[in-house]
């Protein structure tokens, strides 16, 4: 009887450490891929920084760029409507790597949709390395707009941000946006990424 | 073989367990597949909505869906570890809606967020 009692302690106690270990994982791996309520909290309460502007235009209202460094060891970049600070579109990544690993990191916004032909205001931010000499919005047409850098500093860092208001003739002709590039101050590409409306 | 019963519901219990501690999670974690979308149920009462993915530069989208025209509102995409937009507001009606995130490459492990 007791030996029976001692092997089921045993596995009991093998159990739980199972349990533990399980729970240890599962919670290791929240902690990694980022834990939504901390995060989310420190995205509420840190201060954002003014990167660049975009002007009201055709109607829509002026937005800001922000860029916030969160208590959580994340660099956030926002796209706002002008003044309404907690009215936030955009993303964070790593402040130890703010562009994942690459010259340009871009977010794109827009209201109406997801048909090109009923998007009302439609939006593009960004942060570059400072080896990046002009970022360039490739349309579905073949056409490119060139967009304004300006100078950031980000953690001690230097960057260049900026933010662009597509024209909303350009979307009710179904000119859109498909990619994003980084060209040196050679002309070369050095960076693509995609985007657009995506329903 | 009734030990190893006990010891693999244990085991789902603490994972379920584990799971459900945290809050707001409409879809995931788990792997994503270029084209897999998520949504939440209408409600009025949501305020933002967020991908979150284990690492950066996977392509994804979140936006909200309204109850009545179905149109898209507040749309974001990009390839960042986090992905945030707000429900849309206005002063003069509700706006019943749902959160609704999509995965536009594959694959990569994350998770929708609901506030």
């Amino acid at each position: 009887m007791k030996r029976i009692t001692r092997r089921w302690a045993v596995l009991g106690a093998i159990a739980i450490l199972a349990c533990i270990a399980t729970g240890g994982v599962i919670a290791a791996q929240f902690r990694t891929f980022d834990n939504p309520d901390r995060l989310a909290n420190a995205i509420d309460k840190d201060p954002l920084v003014l990167a660049a502007d975009i002007p009201a235009a055709g109607g829509a209202a002026r937005h800001s760029v922000f860029v916030q460094t969160t208590s959580t060891g994340h660099v956030c970049l926002w796209d706002v409507p002008s003044g309404q600070p907690r009215l936030r579109q955009g993303g964070c990544n790593s402040a130890d790597d703010p562009l994942a690993g690459r010259p340009l990191s871009v977010s794109f916004a827009y209201d109406g949709g997801p048909s090109v032909a009923s998007v009302r205001d439609a939006r593009l931010i960004g942060l570059a390395a400072t080896n990046v000499a002009t970022v360039e919005v490739v349309m579905n047409d073949g056409t490119r707009r060139t967009i304004r850098l300006k100078r950031a500093r980000v953690g001690g860092d230097e960057y260049f941000a900026f933010g662009y208001r597509f024209h909303v003739g350009d979307l009710r002709r179904g000119i859109e946006p498909v990619a994003v590039v980084a060209l040196d101050e050679s002309g070369a590409e050095i960076d693509r990424q995609t985007t657009g409306f995506n329903g | 073989m009734k030990r190893l019963a006990v010891v693999a519901v244990l085991l789902l219990a603490s994972f379920i367990l584990a799971s459900a501690a945290v809050a707001a999670i409409y879809a995931g974690p788990r792997q994503w597949y270029a084209g897999q979308t998520a949504s939440t149920g209408f409600s009025p009462s949501w305020v933002r909505n967020a991908f979150g993915t284990y690492g950066s530069g996977y392509d994804k989208t979140v936006t909200f869906i309204d109850n009545k025209s179905y149109s898209w509102h507040n749309t974001v995409r990009n390839t960042s570890g986090w992905t945030e937009t707000y429900a849309p507001y206005s002063p003069f009606f509700q706006i019943t809606d749902k959160g609704h995130c999509k995965a536009n490459v594959g694959s990569f492990w994350g998770s929708c967020n609901i506030y």
